[in-house]
């Protein structure tokens, strides 16, 4: 169970962002700070190289920092599966507040408001799901962080919306993670059953113009799809 | 190669240590990209590098002092066989 207490704010760039203490944040930060204590204490006061010194500095420099290293590294992951950090970045601000629209009928939006997407709809629906998928997914970020830096920083939005795209097309299995294809339900739907086939080989897309529409109202299809402008909240 | 002093590099631990420390702390106080990717890369690499320090000091120091036991239990050693 993730317990989180929202306690105060930070203000950025004219925005109220809640900050969210959850229990490993409280560890790591309290860990931190009596971590500084013994360090900053050695530093000014200089005691003598005795036992008692040795052990506070070995809690100053391994126990306490190594607990709030690892608690925050735990945080640190969980924060990156979070729409506010996937929206970080000014690029990709419109797929975040039309994800955040809670009267948008988009596909995100759609699955936004779903408990078990909820603010971590970006990562579940582009997460990669095979056996190394969240070191692949990780490593995609990255290099979507290193483009972002390199190129895309000073970019306006106007631009921003043209050139930037998936870098290939939007994978089935992403979808079929949750939406399985067996059920009688899903095949009773006649475009369904016909497509059953083109859809698990990835030849036509779920999330295009032609079926449930492009998950994102400025969504740029990768160059190899249709370019289709999609209808907004296509269902 | 010759070592820094114990007191510099017990400094030095405690200054990578506390740089180490902020950039956790500053990626749970704003997480976003930057921020979290230095704390989990930069941040680990000056907190590995700090315990490692302290670990040297300790090692050297437990060296000279077995030494220094060493010295003192053979000089006992000679003076017990130089006795008549």
């Amino acid at each position: 169970m993730r317990v989180v207490v929202q306690f105060s704010g930070l203000r950025r760039r004219g925005t109220l962002t809640p900050l969210h203490a959850s229990p490993l944040t409280v560890i790591a930060v309290g860990c931190a700070i009596v971590s500084a204590s013994i360090l900053v204490g050695y530093l000014v006061l200089r005691p003598a190289w005795t036992r008692g010194t040795k052990t506070a500095l070995f809690l100053g420099l391994g126990v306490f920092p190594i607990t709030a290293a690892m608690a925050g590294n735990v945080e640190g992951f969980e924060g990156t599966k979070k729409r506010e950090f996937c929206g970080a970045c000014h690029v990709m601000a419109l797929h975040r507040e039309d994800s955040d629209d809670g009267t948008s009928t988009s596909l995100s939006a759609r699955h936004a408001r779903n408990k078990l997407f909820g603010d971590e709809n970006c990562y579940a629906c582009h997460a990669d799901y095979g056996m190394f998928g969240t070191v692949l997914t990780k490593m995609g970020g990255m290099r979507h962080v290193w483009l972002y830096y390199t190129e895309y920083r000073t970019t306006p939005m106007a631009e921003a919306k043209e050139k930037i795209h998936l870098l290939q097309p939007f994978p089935n299995e992403n979808c079929t993670q949750c939406h399985s294809t067996d059920p009688m339900l899903w095949q009773k739907v006649p475009d369904h059953r016909a497509s059953l086939q083109d859809l698990r080989a990835d030849r036509i897309s779920c999330a295009s113009a032609g079926c449930h529409g492009y998950a994102h109202p400025n969504f740029r299809p990768h160059p190899a799809e249709s370019t289709t402008p999609a209808p907004r909240g296509a269902p | 190669m010759t070592l820094p002093p114990p007191t510099r590099l017990m400094t030095a631990a405690c200054v990578l240590a506390l740089a180490a420390l902020a950039l956790i702390v500053w990626s749970l106080f704003d997480p976003r990209p930057v921020p979290v990717i230095a704390a989990m890369s930069v941040g680990q690499v000056l907190g590995t590098l700090s315990f490692g320090a302290f670990l040297l000091v300790v090692v050297r120091d437990l060296r000279a002092e077995y030494m220094r036991v060493d010295a003192a239990s053979k000089g006992a050693k000679h003076g017990t066989r130089q006795e008549p």
